[in-house]
């Protein structure tokens, strides 16, 4: 009874923290709203008439917020606009049917554009997650369990130095380097390998995502082992570890039966919460790396002003780290029987 | 004869700014840290003087000038407008760290300002400001930002701001769990009682103490300001006009560097922010561990080596005795600090424990016991050493066992309970598991249903009924717990049980039944017991025998009624003395005024002198002996010498 | 006397020979000729109604026909029609189409595809670049499957270049559509190539037209694509991932060059660019306060001494040096050199003289009156420090703006440098007229009309003037070059234009940047590189290449 509770709170208040994350999104865009029609206004060729039915196309001719044209309340006074004509009324109404505006740049939908993407960066930060959890808790084991030794130390350092290294510039060494030697240079496929055999096409993914994952992992292995190794010498430090031992089991026993369960739940919840970290990770690395992903996305929409994507991109990576930490306090409360009581 | 007691006072005091020197330059990770991060401080405040060009002008550069490879005229090269790239980077760093130190700044006292509210102000205010961080922590940082950037101008003062005001949020939440730390101690109620007002109580001690953990957090939260100033830079947000090795990145991978084989271009800026990165977190964490020193050793860690030394002969078994199971003779068991003199923590130790006899070991706080008792499995923490003497079970000699031999013998030969509290069971498995999993350690495989069978029997033993036995730890209530820890030290027979202080933590009525418990099983068993405890009471009991410890050496040694109506050590004397008589409800209770003598820095004389109320002189100089007192008592005091 | 049996085997026998036979008699199949192209972009949209981006432009121009062809040389030629005539008034040309002609999808190209599209062009107003080439078209009608009148509402010197992009569209593909919606992913043309598949940002696939009505490519396949960067262009050229390259940073050409199997290539662009110091020059008379206009332009700079005096103070071989690695020819006037014909290249430029810069300021009053070292108004009310704002996107304007800083400091000129967002850019500029001087640039038509409304009064409160510049002898010419149907006339006219403009220092235009583009020598020969313009994506390029034996 008590874990349906503990459930239906963390769920509302995940949802709470969405529609937060909604009317930041749309507060943010309309601070200083992009205007697709200025981009036309730099080339005489577009006449006034053009100008005006791009706005009127992209909704920006409505007001924003019940009676005011922008956020400047200066204008006061009797105002009969229907609230569900704002829009903000419009953009919410859109989102719950999946509609994310279109693009300034390419006209397409906002939605397919990002849903393409989405699994790209799912595929590469999925991959890179896994290999720097798998590593970064191997040789945070190690480095707790041999703590104050030699290992210990170069363990330490080498997290803390990967720790420091800006993921941008870890990206662009090792794509200087790795281009000279014959591994792509972006992207995430070799153009025309579409038709080829699902093994092939897979191998060329594979070589494609070799170097940015690399670099994910590098960068967010640190980040892990530190986590592991200190959560594990919290944990060899209780007394249960001592009546462990005291009862004559071996340390890869105690280290097995006893110390990893333990050490393994705060990792979990600092997984989900580094979600987001790792997100912005993506970003760069994708940036740098011509991944088309998510982050790629937030870029491009950056370099070319093109607020749509921009505002769909950050609404779709937000909600994603929102629902992550869900998941990952759902993951946790199930692991740990302590949370029953809550 | 008049007694001089001599007063030890501490150490030759020192500012305390002297003292966390002393410490902080002992943690070499900060200091290399420090060391780092002075050399690129330097290097940004004489970049004038240290720059080999002036970056300013471009006077004489040509169109041959643009990305020329280091050479002894460019050091490291020059970048994509010909110009000298070590220059610029001494020129960057200062623009690197002020944007750092200064986006720092906002995002720490925002988040300590919040961090203080809320702690301070609790309820209401409190919720709101924390749920709102929790929103902040959750929302991808990177992406807002540059959404953010992206929206507004690409000026220095605007990147400043933005990094500042989306920085604050691991701050605010540490402050405030340091805030709600300091709010209920003692000296901020008293503030209290006499009248001071909230701003007095935050500003005079709140704050001060709130401080160090500000500074070593704002550290880390700068180097994470350099890092996001450099990324919006080299994603093409910065400021274009202050060349911040972000910037410079942006205008090297942006105009070619990439293509014109310039790695210099690529790989120093990006240099200066891993160095001056690097610096600050090495900085920040040494702080960090000066503040809250963390052992950083473990119950896994490898032990040191047992000192070999001459063991004193056996005292000869006697007519009738029953077997000696455990034969102690002169354990001394030292800690080691590095930089420090060990501390004495054992010193010649020496006991027997018959079988089935209960034996009380009875001493103050960090007296010993506890050390004395660990060493036996080798169980000592890895600061621990046995440095002499021995310990024999039955015929084995257990101090000289290697660890895949003693842990044979742990459990199966001499099981320990140790305190009930929180912790001694693993939270997160249950009670049977844990008490199975010893069983399977130490006998031959066996079918499940006789495991589950034993782990019953055994709860029940304890009075636990078998309905708990597959419920947590947290499930079970305090005495519970305790029966819980008997009932698994009894798992696979032993024949030495050691109850380490077992109802300290329990209220009087839930002791009594552990007592009884303990008693009834040894002598349904026939179990030795040697029960450690400061509670004379219980010793008067239950026990046979009792160990009277006092700053790790024996005070006395004998059979329970010996020590109780013929105690000859002036500790067991005053320790007696300051037991309530339920005979003589009237009595004044004594204290033993004094404090335990400081193990590292001991005095060369009896280390029960400076508190004796019979000390003398020969008492601070000497060392007594053990006297055997006739048969099976013994003392260390130079008053009970029986002149030979 | 044969059993059906041996009748049916026989006929079994037959049909195996005979197959077995022609497969002989075709020899082995061949490999496709596939020529990859890398670029930096990729289309916007793949509608030439709304597409944008000069990357969609491309494509357009091999997959569809146009009335006419822009050659290399700035010169038109006539390609979908055989023949035009037009009426003594200019006001109706009458085309004749090519017969036989046919879409990709089979159905043939006639008369009636033609007015479709023009009309389709003319009815969405919100077509950037299609429409307002409609401006003057009063009706498009097709007279016969082979014949199309256009009557215009006045005559105009340059049909072709109203024509040259308004691609021919499908009709029975298109007429049912939305215009603004319609993705057009199949891409249904005439052109030599056509399309075989497409995705947005990574790839475009285009296969050879064989049966294209004038001669087919040689190859079988092109593929563009798409590379976020130019670095990566330059690594996937030297890889051999691609067999030519559209753009590259200039950094890399010293590089490539010196690569066995690869060749450089620099020239005009095929459409040219101008990069162009914009000074605010409007005066209040002429500001525009209904459209917003703030005006607040600092005063010396609508004294045309200080403008020289500016002008005179610009290194622009520096500039092209350290900006463009040298790739990049001195300008002039708004109109680039890669114009042609319309570019008036008799004008003496304001050579760099810093000397002479600070004298002419002197003789015109403006003294440093506070010894500060900075130059003040010669009443010494403000001392010549102008804002210089540039669009944050480009990468090389803050170089150039710190060559700009560091060369009029010594005429006692200072700035105060700031990157600003394009729209925040955009809503300084024009109409509003709130800044003092900017870095921006234009991408030029093969037509000098629009470049050159952009100095015109008329344009002041519509947006598309940036100076303010105001000249009523430059209005007049520039209504009747509008309408100038002799060529060599408009010419004087256009030159007369250029020298006026530039007389007056209306903006300082340091360079019009250079095309850099290489292939790999290995691979494919037969590039169009003797001509001015250099683009060897273009349609003259991709249908003569051959692969190299």
């Amino acid at each position: 009874m008590k874990r349906y509770q503990y459930l239906l709170k963390k769920i509302a208040w995940s949802f709470f923290t969405i529609l937060f994350v909604l009317v930041l999104n749309f507060l943010l865009f309309r601070v200083l709203p992009g205007d697709p029609a200025r981009a036309g206004v730099r080339d005489p060729r577009m006449k006034q008439e053009a100008i005006e039915a791009i706005r009127i196309r992209f909704g920006l001719d409505k007001p924003v917020i019940n009676c005011f044209e922008s956020l400047n309340p200066i204008k006061v006074g009797s105002c009969t606009i229907n609230p569900l004509d704002t829009q903000f009324f419009i953009y919410v109404r859109n989102l719950l049917q999946g509609d994310m505006g279109i693009s300034f740049h390419s006209n397409r939908p906002v939605a397919d554009i990002l849903s393409e993407r989405l699994w790209n960066t799912v595929l590469l930060i999925g991959s890179g997650q896994i290999l720097a959890i798998m590593l970064g808790v191997a040789f945070g084991i190690i480095a707790a369990w041999k703590a104050r030794t030699v290992i210990d130390y170069a363990a330490l350092l080498s997290s803390l130095l990967a720790w420091s290294l800006p993921t941008f510039w870890l990206g662009i060494i090792l794509l200087f380097w790795g281009s000279g030697h014959g591994l792509p240079i972006g992207g995430k496929a070799t153009p025309g390998t579409s038709s080829l055999p699902f093994l092939q096409q897979w191998a060329d993914i594979a070589r494609h995502m070799l170097l940015p994952t690399l670099t994910y992992t590098i960068v967010y292995m640190g980040e892990y082992m530190l986590i592991m190794r200190s959560s594990l010498l919290d944990v060899l430090a209780e007394d249960y570890i001592l009546t462990a031992k005291a009862k004559g089991l071996s340390t890869f026993q105690i280290l097995k039966d006893h110390a990893l369960k333990n050490a393994m739940l705060p990792l979990v919840t600092v997984i989900a919460i580094n979600l987001g970290f790792t997100v912005a990770g993506a970003l760069q690395i994708e940036a740098v790396f011509s991944w088309p992903g998510l982050g790629g996305a937030i870029y491009e929409a950056v370099v070319r002003r093109d607020f749509p994507i921009l505002q769909g991109a950050f609404l779709l990576i937000a909600v994603s780290v929102i629902i992550a930490n869900l998941i990952a306090d759902l993951t946790y409360s199930y692991l740990d029987p302590r949370v029953q009581s809550d | 004869m008049s007694v001089q007691i001599t007063e030890f006072k501490p150490t030759v005091p020192s500012s305390p700014l002297l003292d966390f020197w002393r410490v902080f330059s002992r943690n070499r990770m900060a200091l290399v840290g420090l060391v780092m991060l002075a050399a690129i401080f330097v290097g940004a405040v004489f970049a004038s003087q240290l720059a080999p060009y002036d970056v300013s002008t471009s006077e004489n550069i040509t169109i041959n000038d643009i990305y020329n490879p280091p050479s002894a005229a460019h050091w490291l090269g020059t970048d994509d407008a010909g110009k000298d790239v070590l220059s610029n980077f001494f020129f960057g760093a200062r623009v690197s760290l002020i944007v750092g130190f200064f986006a720092a700044f906002i995002s720490v006292v925002i988040g300590g300002v919040m961090g203080i509210v809320a702690g301070f102000y609790g309820g209401r205010v409190e919720n709101l400001l924390m749920r709102f961080t929790d929103i902040m922590l959750v929302i991808p940082d990177l992406p807002l930002m540059v959404v953010i950037v992206a929206l507004t101008k690409p000026s220095l003062l605007n990147i400043i701001f933005v990094i500042g005001l989306l920085g604050w949020t691991t701050t605010s939440r540490i402050v405030r769990s340091q805030t709600l730390a300091v709010k209920s101690r003692k000296f901020v109620l008293r503030a209290r009682a006499i009248g001071a007002g909230n701003g007095h109580i935050i500003r005079h001690h709140i704050l001060p103490l709130v401080m160090p953990l500000l500074v070593v957090n704002d550290i880390l939260v700068i180097s994470l300001a350099i890092l996001d100033e450099s990324t919006l830079s080299f994603l093409g947000l910065g400021d274009p006009t202050a060349l911040s090795w972000g910037q410079m990145l942006n205008f090297a991978f942006g105009r070619g560097a990439m293509s014109a084989g310039a790695w210099w271009a690529l790989v120093v800026p990006g240099f200066g922010i891993v160095w001056v990165v690097l610096s600050l977190t090495l900085l920040g964490h040494g702080l960090e561990q000066v503040l809250n020193p963390r052992l950083e050793t473990h119950h896994l860690t490898p032990g040191r080596p047992v000192i070999r030394s001459e063991i004193p002969w056996r005292r000869e078994k006697k007519k009738g005795e029953a077997p000696i199971l455990l034969d102690v003779r002169d354990l001394s068991i030292n800690y080691i600090t590095e930089g420090k003199p060990p501390a004495r923590a054992v010193e010649k130790v020496s006991f027997q424990l018959h079988e089935g006899e209960l034996m009380g070991l009875v001493g103050e706080s960090g007296c010993g016991k506890t050390t004395l008792m660990l060493a036996l499995l080798r169980l000592l923490p890895a600061a621990g050493q046995i440095v002499g003497g021995g310990a024999y079970f039955t015929d084995k000699e257990l101090t000289a066992m290697s660890e895949a031999e003693i842990t044979d013998v742990r459990w199966k030969g001499i099981s320990i309970i140790f305190q009930g509290a929180m912790n001694a069971l693993n939270p997160v498995r249950t009670v049977s598991d844990q008490i199975a999993e010893a069983i399977i350690k130490h006998s031959p495989p066996i079918p499940r249903n006789h495991l589950d069978a034993r782990v019953v029997e055994l709860l029940d033993l304890v009075g636990i009924a078998a309905q708990h036995k597959d419920h947590y730890p947290h499930q079970y209530s305090g005495g519970m717990r305790q029966r819980a820890m008997i009932a698994m030290a009894l798992a696979c027979d032993p024949q030495v049980v050691i109850a380490d202080e077992p109802t300290t933590a329990l209220d009087v009525m839930i002791q009594a039944q552990i007592l009884e418990l303990l008693d009834n099983l040894r002598h349904r068993l026939g179990l030795s017991i040697i029960f450690v405890t400061h509670d004379l009471g219980v010793v008067a009991e239950m026990c046979d025998s009792v160990l009277v410890m006092y700053g790790g050496v024996t005070a006395e040694y004998g059979d329970v009624d010996t020590i109780y109506n013929a105690a000859c050590h002036p500790y067991t004397q005053e320790l007696l003395k300051a037991f309530p008589d339920l005979s003589n409800p009237e009595k004044r209770l004594a204290s033993i005024p004094g404090y335990p003598p400081r193990l590292e820095a001991l005095p060369p004389g009896c280390r029960f002198a400076p508190r004796c109320p019979a000390a003398f002189a020969r008492c601070a100089s000497e060392r007594p002996a053990l006297h055997a007192l006739g048969e099976d008592h013994f003392a260390s005091c130079h008053l009970v010498e029986v002149p030979s | 006397m044969f059993s059906k049996k041996s009748v049916t085997l026989a006929f079994v026998l037959v049909t195996i020979l005979s197959l077995t036979l022609s497969a002989c008699g075709g020899g082995v199949t061949k490999q496709p000729v596939t020529l990859r192209i890398g670029w930096a972009g990729s289309p916007d949209t793949l509608n030439p109604g709304t597409a944008v981006l000069s990357e969609a432009w491309t494509l357009f121009e091999v997959v569809y026909d146009s009335m006419y062809d822009l050659e290399l040389d700035g010169s038109y030629t006539l390609s979908l029609a055989d023949s035009v005539t037009t009426s003594d008034d200019g006001l109706v040309w009458t085309y004749k189409i090519h017969d036989g002609i046919k879409f990709h999808d089979g159905t043939p190209l006639t008369a009636e595809d033609v007015a479709f599209s023009y009309n389709f062009y003319k009815d969405n107003v919100d077509f950037p670049y299609m429409n307002p080439y409609t401006t003057y078209f009063d009706t498009v009608e097709a007279t016969s499957s082979t014949e199309v009148v256009i009557t215009l509402t006045e005559p105009i010197p340059n049909i072709d270049y109203q024509l040259v992009f308004l691609y021919i569209l499908p009709k029975h593909i298109w007429e049912g559509v939305n215009p603004t919606e319609y993705e057009n992913v199949e891409m249904i043309g005439s052109g030599p190539f056509k399309m075989v598949e497409y995705k947005q940002n990574e790839f475009v696939h285009l296969a050879a037209n064989k049966d294209y009505f004038r001669t087919p490519p040689i190859i079988d396949d092109a593929i563009f694509q798409t590379f976020e960067n130019q670095d990566a262009l330059v690594q996937a050229i030297k890889t051999g991932q691609v067999d030519l390259i559209t753009e590259m940073p200039n950094t890399a050409v010293a590089t490539l060059r010196n690569e066995p199997n690869i060749a450089v290539v620099t020239g005009a662009p095929f459409a040219p660019e101008v990069t162009d110091i914009i000074l605010n020059q409007c005066s209040q008379a002429n500001c525009p306060l209904d459209a917003g206009g703030v005006c607040s332009g600092h005063p010396a700079l609508q004294d045309r001494n200080v403008r020289l005096a500016l002008a005179h103070a610009t290194d622009k071989q520096k500039i092209i040096d350290v900006v463009l690695l040298g790739l990049g020819t001195p300008g002039l006037t708004l109109i680039p050199d890669g114009l042609g014909m319309w570019y008036n290249d008799t004008l003496k430029d304001y050579e760099y003289n810093i000397p002479l810069a600070n004298q002419i300021l002197d003789d015109a009053g403006y003294m440093d009156a506070n010894g500060d070292g900075i130059r003040d108004m010669p009443d010494g009310s403000r001392p010549l420090t102008f804002r210089l704002n540039w669009p944050s996107d480009s990468i090389n304007a803050p170089r150039m703006a710190d060559l700009l800083s560091e060369t009029w400091g010594q005429i006692g000129v200072t700035l105060q440098m700031q990157a600003v967002d394009p729209d925040a850019l955009t809503a300084q500029c024009c109409p509003a007229f709130d800044f003092d001087i900017m870095i921006w640039g234009w991408g030029s038509d093969p037509d000098p009309n629009l470049l050159l409304g952009v100095m015109t009064t008329e344009q002041i409160p519509t947006g598309s003037s940036e100076t303010g510049y105001s000249n009523p002898a430059y209005d007049a010419l520039y209504i009747q070059q509008a309408t100038e149907l002799d060529k060599d006339q408009r010419k004087a006219l256009v030159w007369q234009m250029q020298q006026i403009a530039h007389d007056d220092v209306v903006y300082i235009i340091p360079f019009y940047p250079q095309a850099v583009q290489a292939y790999r020598t290995d691979r494919f020969t037969g590039w169009i590189t003797d001509k001015p313009k250099v683009a060897l994506e273009d349609v003259t390029s991709l249908v003569v290449v051959k692969p190299v034996k």
